[in-house]
């Protein structure tokens, strides 16, 4: 059987045999001596109600370090197997009506858990909803690689994770001419024999015969295979237990999930609720609500989701050891030590300055410092001259050029779409706004509710690049609020509250925008009245809204984007501010907070909510300044740290307890190339002088762009740039004919310092400075030393060798 | 992007182990990856299937070859349709191909063709996207102008790239002689991008970029910075290497044998091989890049994408055909087949030729014919496949497929699963969606030896 066939299934001969009882009955009678704790077993008592239902115990020990689980270790045994029985892994099903106990023995001691089972004898009918569609869910029957896809699978279509109760009834019961069941043979019908691989099933087998869900599936096709009405028993809310849980490395931990409905019934829905882990180095689980943790340390979110409704469990895995408090001053860094303190996690030391100088010159500004800088910056002797350092740079014209850059990535600056004209102005624009420090609440106002000429410098381009009222509402909700609303397009998002109504509620916003076309390579950007839009299901009238508010109030002299950007922008949005300290995060640190960066939800927590939320209100406070909270956090110990791990910390991920090594982008690569050679690049067409990072134009044809991986800008996706290092690459940076001839030079770096009346040694720290922002070690000195006392080099060759050498290493290529 | 971490389980490329698999799902992009997708993932990477297959060469005949013309001519059709070609008889009784193939019909008994390949979109860029991904565009056709074009779904190329990683000093998947326009990694990243050679090897000087060392550097050279560059790094930070850097590291590694190993300098070395053998395959275009191709499958490449073009015969059709568009590819393919097969590489490597379309049946007024992707002729052989077959068949004005018509998901399907990768496997991309290999498709039982 394979792993997520579905259906668990019971055998009473599986009951323990004699052998592990006898064993048993004496652990109970040894270990009152060496134990005095018993295990807690939620629920304290079982209620099974109706033929098909089932329960989970889950049995934990409470140790100094949190809870200990003993699901999979217990023996559990019914009183009455003609009331009730339970398996292996701790499930409970009903056998007849009436009352009877479970008993639970484990190493710390026995308890008895009272069972009482109802609603066998006139069950209450099946519902397609609550009971049918969960286990169509759960085996995959409706996911997105099966039928669940826009075409369905072999002529069987049902909607995507089951949002169309419907359709999919209307899919099992009456398409393809009724032939899917078979009332007057419920056990002979084409949808049963199907799912349990009875007839062949390009699926497989996704249902036992002998389970419960077979049952229930059968039961309703004997009822008549009927749709109940709506609303009817909506399952409200889930409740895991343990809902928060502090483990030992390598070990498991079973959940346990209930499902409350709207009359407040509450049921296991263990078995059909599906599962999934946020970080799954930290924590795996599988389909039964098993958590197993693995040896990093960190935390996970364990997301459970039944019909549309979701929960999660939180999983933490500390390792043992203190760990040393230093002072601290910072808020960011008294927040970041509360997790280290937390895992047990021994954070890397503070970087020296030689490689802080090189991080945060390369972070901040995209730009490496040069050997002028390099030098005045370690010699400097000034305690605070880390805090002068990002003030400087926080002020050069890079900061501009870099920021443009990025945000042009970001919002889509796209020749392919805007031409050249609206490239230049629109990239004129950022840069304007990032020179500027332009506060972020009203940048993003602009681009909201941006109107006129594509060609004047403004953000108005943005609605040519996004053509229509949901490709705006998309976007905007990913790169400006970090969520994904694109997922509700179609369907329920899988793992958020929103639906389709959130998302044809916040399109709605967009429907005003007009275009009008101004010559050949202008457009210009209007607002007219427009309309809310209808649920594309239910064809209602769904009005405005942001994301989880109330519906808009538009005014009749407002345009729609106006009061969208009045709700974004309110210090009390529940998205922007912590969107932007995210983004801000993960572009210094390598990852986010939260992780992926445009994908924040409730299901998906910060590693440090506390410090996200932190950063999110202080960045508010402060008038929405993102220079203010940048040199916030580049001044905080943690931004800092070394690159260099220890044993405690090696593993670590989501608690940057150490820096990252960054890839460095294609075009901040090319200028640190460029730089260190001294020789610029020149770009087809382009005038001398431009740098990597001031070029607007994103559908330049370079190899070195190609292979380096600038976006294309075709999402909003910061993740589009891509990060991963190939052949390519490598076979370019050490052979490319261009970075040759900037080696050989007349006008480069290492004719002038061959020229020059240097030493070797003051030859070999100038390529260090101007490569590596740092003097070469006293073993590395001697090394390139020596590359001029080889019998075959000349000073010339020494000297390119060398440079050549450098801009190889990975301590180059990468940002650490 | 995606993250698999060549962590302690991983191997290098080709074995992404079940912790990494699930990492895929965590680290970029959770969102809309339900967990039956998750599971299947990981039993997916569990059960690599060992294959016969080992490499595939793809000749794409950009622009639409005519197959009412090559290979399935209709003699018997009205002469607004059927052309000037006559069929002539091959090496395999009761199998006819056009007379502007006489080398191909010389063995014929080697191949397979096959008549029903039917896909319905009828344009350039979204034609060959389609074909190359398995997936439709999000853009209109004329619509995408850069190289690569195809923006999110990665190539078939990429997807053999990623499932079967290295075998040699050669990068798993080449291009040559230019990008093909839907060739890119999509979402999978620049990882899984093509190595692209963007000189023709027909050229007397033809070099492949960043390879050759430059002038002036020679082999001691070049060693005596290996051994600097590698005394450097190990001086330098991060010397274990993490991460990242670590991953970077085994590519310098990949790169540095590719430069300095005999094996790859020879592969690219085609100036080296017989010029007996050379003019066999045709002192042409597609000629060079067919005996290229063969000579990275041998130092371990697993795909390689050979664009050959332009096959648009709006106008014109039988003189393009006749004169300068088959005779070329009639000889390198006929060369290409014979000589894997006397090296005994047959069995092992995949040769699949085709275009994006067929072309009209009916001869429009400039003397040429227009799109048709309701039929086209695929052919197809070595590992695997029949030798000598025909399959499918089309009506009498080869319009349409007259036996069950065989799609762009279907022949993905066959390629990859002959590869022994197992075309429903998934990713997530950027937004979280689970993306298969292929999207629906069977197996091509009918052309499986």
């Amino acid at each position: 059987m394979s792993p997520w066939a579905g259906d668990i299934s019971y055998n009473r001969s599986m009951s323990q045999p004699r052998v592990l009882l006898i064993t048993t009955l004496l652990a109970i009678v040894l270990l009152p001596w060496t134990v005095v704790a018993v295990p807690m077993i939620s629920p304290v008592e079982v209620a099974l109600v109706g033929p098909e239902s089932t329960q989970q115990l889950v049995v934990t020990q409470e140790t100094e370090n949190g809870l200990s689980d003993l699901t999979h270790e217990a023996k559990y045994r019914s009183k009455n197997e003609a009331v009730a029985i339970v398996n292996e892994q701790g499930i409970v099903r009903p056998v007849g009506e009436g009352i009877t106990e479970v008993r639970v023995s484990s190493s710390v001691g026995t308890k008895n858990i009272p069972v009482r089972v109802q609603g066998l004898q006139n069950p209450k009918p099946i519902s397609f909803r609550r009971d049918i569609q969960p286990i169509l869910t759960k085996a995959a029957c409706n996911s997105g690689g099966c039928h669940g896809k826009a075409d369905g699978q072999n002529g069987f279509k049902l909607s995507l994770f089951g949002f169309d109760d419907e359709f999919d009834f209307a899919a099992v019961v009456k398409a393809a001419r009724g032939r899917r069941v078979n009332i007057s043979a419920p056990d002979r019908s084409l949808f049963l024999r199907k799912a349990t691989g009875d007839l062949p099933h390009g699926g497989g087998r996704k249902i036992e015969t002998s389970g419960l869900w077979y049952a229930r599936i059968l039961r309703w096709l004997r009822e008549g295979a009927k749709l109940d009405e709506p609303n009817e028993l909506d399952t409200v809310r889930l409740e895991i237990y343990p809902a928060a849980a502090s483990m030992r490395h390598d070990s498991g931990q079973q959940l346990q999930v209930f499902a409350v409905d709207s009359d407040g019934t509450r049921r296991c829905v263990t078995r059909e609720a599906e599962f999934i882990s946020n970080a799954t180095d930290v924590a795996e689980v599988d389909s039964s609500g098993l958590v197993q943790v693995s040896t990093v340390p960190g935390e996970a979110a364990i997301l459970a989701r039944y019909r549309g409704v979701v929960s999660v469990a939180r999983v933490r895995l500390p390792q043992g050891g203190n760990v040393a408090r230093p002072v601290l001053t910072h808020p960011i860094d008294v927040l970041v030590w509360d997790r280290f303190s937390l895992l047990g996690i021994r954070p890397s030391e503070l970087v020296d300055d030689a490689d802080f100088l090189r991080r945060v010159y390369l972070d901040s500004i995209g730009t490496l410092p040069t050997v002028e800088e390099a030098r005045a910056f370690l010699s400097n002797r000034a305690l605070d001259k880390r805090e002068k350092l990002i003030d400087d740079l926080l002020r050069r014209s890079e900061y501009a050029d870099f920021w443009a850059m990025k945000w042009a990535d970001i919002l889509r600056v796209d020749r392919e779409r805007i031409q050249s004209n609206g490239t230049i102005a629109m990239t004129r624009w950022l840069r304007y706004q990032f020179a500027n420090n332009r506060p972020y609440d009203e940048f993003v106002t602009a681009v909201i509710t941006a109107v006129g000429s594509t060609v004047s410098e403004s953000p108005a381009a943005f609605y040519v690049v996004h053509n229509d009222a949901e490709k705006m509402a998309r976007s905007i909700s990913q790169a400006f609020l970090g969520v994904r609303i694109e997922c509700a397009q179609c369907h329920h998002h899988p793992f958020e509250k929103w639906g389709q109504h959130d998302y044809f509620a916040f399109a709605g916003f967009f429907t005003g925008v007009k275009q009008k076309k101004m010559g050949a390579q202008a457009q210009k950007i209007l607002d007219g009245p427009g309309q809310d839009l209808a649920h594309p299901r239910t064809q209602q009238i769904v009005p405005a809204a942001g994301l989880g508010a109330g519906p808009a109030m538009i005014g009749e002299d407002v345009s729609r984007r106006t009061v969208l950007a009045a709700w974004m922008t309110k210090t009390t949005n529940p998205f922007l501010a912590r969107m932007l300290v995210n983004r801000l995060w993960a572009h210094y640190f390598g990852r986010g907070l939260a992780d992926p960066i445009d994908d924040m939800r409730s299901t998906n927590p910060a590693s440090n909510e506390p410090l996200l939320n932190m950063l999110a209100d202080r960045f508010i406070e402060n008038g929405f300044d993102v220079k203010k909270i940048t040199k916030f956090i580049l001044t905080s110990r943690v931004y800092q740290l070394s690159s260099d791990v220890n044993q405690s910390n090696e593993l670590d991920e989501q608690n940057f307890s150490h820096a990252r090594w960054k890839a460095m982008s294609a075009e901040v690569l090319l200028d640190a190339i460029s730089q260190a050679t001294g020789i610029s690049e020149s770009f087809n067409g382009w005038p001398e002088g431009y740098r990597a990072i001031q070029v607007w134009d994103n559908r330049m044809p370079n190899y070195f762009f190609r292979i380096f991986g600038k976006p294309r800008r075709v999402s909003v996706c910061e993740c589009e740039r891509g990060t991963e290092p190939s052949i390519a690459q490598a076979l370019h940076l050490m052979n490319a004919p261009e970075t040759m001839s900037k080696l050989r030079s007349r006008f480069g770096a290492v004719r002038r310092l061959v020229e020059s009346n240097l030493s070797e040694s003051e030859i070999v720290d100038e390529l260090y400075l101007s490569t590596l922002s740092r003097f070469p070690t006293t073993d590395e000195r001697e090394l390139m030393v020596g590359v001029f006392d080889d019998p075959v080099s000349s000073r010339q060759t020494a000297v390119e060798d060398i440079l050549w050498t450098l801009i190889n290493t990975r301590e180059f290529v990468f940002n650490h | 992007m995606f993250k698999v971490s060549f962590s302690k389980q991983g191997g290098f490329c080709d074995k992404i182990s079940r912790r990494n698999v699930l990492t895929l799902g965590a680290t970029g992009l959770l969102g809309g990856l339900s967990l039956p997708s998750m599971l299947q993932m990981q039993a997916v990477a569990a059960s690599a299937k060992p294959a016969r297959v080992k490499s595939c060469i793809f000749l794409m005949l950009e622009g639409g070859p005519s197959h009412i013309d090559m290979w399935d001519l209709k003699p018997n059709a009205p002469s607004e349709i059927r052309g000037p070609f006559s069929p002539i008889s091959t090496n395999v009784p009761g199998t006819q191909i056009s007379e502007i193939l006489p080398m191909c019909s010389k063995i014929v008994d080697q191949f397979t063709i096959l008549r029903s390949h039917s896909h319905g979109d009828n344009a350039h860029q979204t034609g060959r996207h389609w074909v190359m991904t398995g997936y439709k565009p999000n853009f209109p056709d004329g619509q995408a102008k850069g190289v690569p074009f195809n923006e999110h779904y990665p190539s078939i190329g990429s997807i053999v790239s990623r499932e079967l990683g290295h075998r040699g000093a050669v990068p798993p998947y080449i291009e040559v002689p230019e990008p093909l326009g839907p060739g890119g990694p999509g979402f999978y990243g620049p990882r899984y991008a093509p190595f692209t050679i963007e000189t023709d090897p027909v050229e007397p000087t033809f070099a492949v970029r960043d390879l050759n060392v430059v002038e002036g550097i020679d082999e001691n050279r070049f060693e005596r910075r290996k051994t600097l560059l590698e005394r450097a790094n190990a001086l330098g930070a991060g010397g274990g290497g993490v991460g990242r850097a670590k991953t970077m590291d085994t590519y310098y590694e990949k790169a540095l044998e590719m430069v300095t190993s005999p094996a790859a300098r020879r592969a690219f070395n085609i100036q080296g091989e017989k010029s007996a053998v050379r003019e066999r395959y045709g002192m042409t275009s597609i000629g060079q890049c067919s005996l290229l191709s063969r000579r990275l499958v041998e130092a371990g490449s697993r795909f390689i994408g050979v664009s050959h073009g332009s096959w648009d015969t709006h106008f014109d059709n039988f003189t393009g055909h006749r004169k300068a568009l088959v005779p070329p590819t009639d000889q390198a393919f006929s060369a290409l087949i014979e000589d894997l097969d006397q090296r005994g590489m047959l069995d092992e490597t995949l040769v699949v030729m085709m275009g994006e379309m067929g072309r009209t049946p009916r001869i429009n007024k400039d003397a040429g014919r227009d799109h048709w992707s309701m039929c086209q002729s695929v052919i197809l052989a070595g590992g695997g496949i029949k030798r000598g077959a025909v399959i499918g068949a089309s009506d009498d004005t080869a319009s349409y497929p007259t036996t069950t018509p065989y799609g762009v998901q279907d022949l993905l399907y066959t390629i990859l699963d002959l590869m022994g990768i197992n075309p429903a496997k998934i990713y997530p991309d950027s937004l979280g969606r689970p993306v298969p290999l292929v999207t629906g498709g069977k197996r091509i039982d009918e052309i499986i030896a």
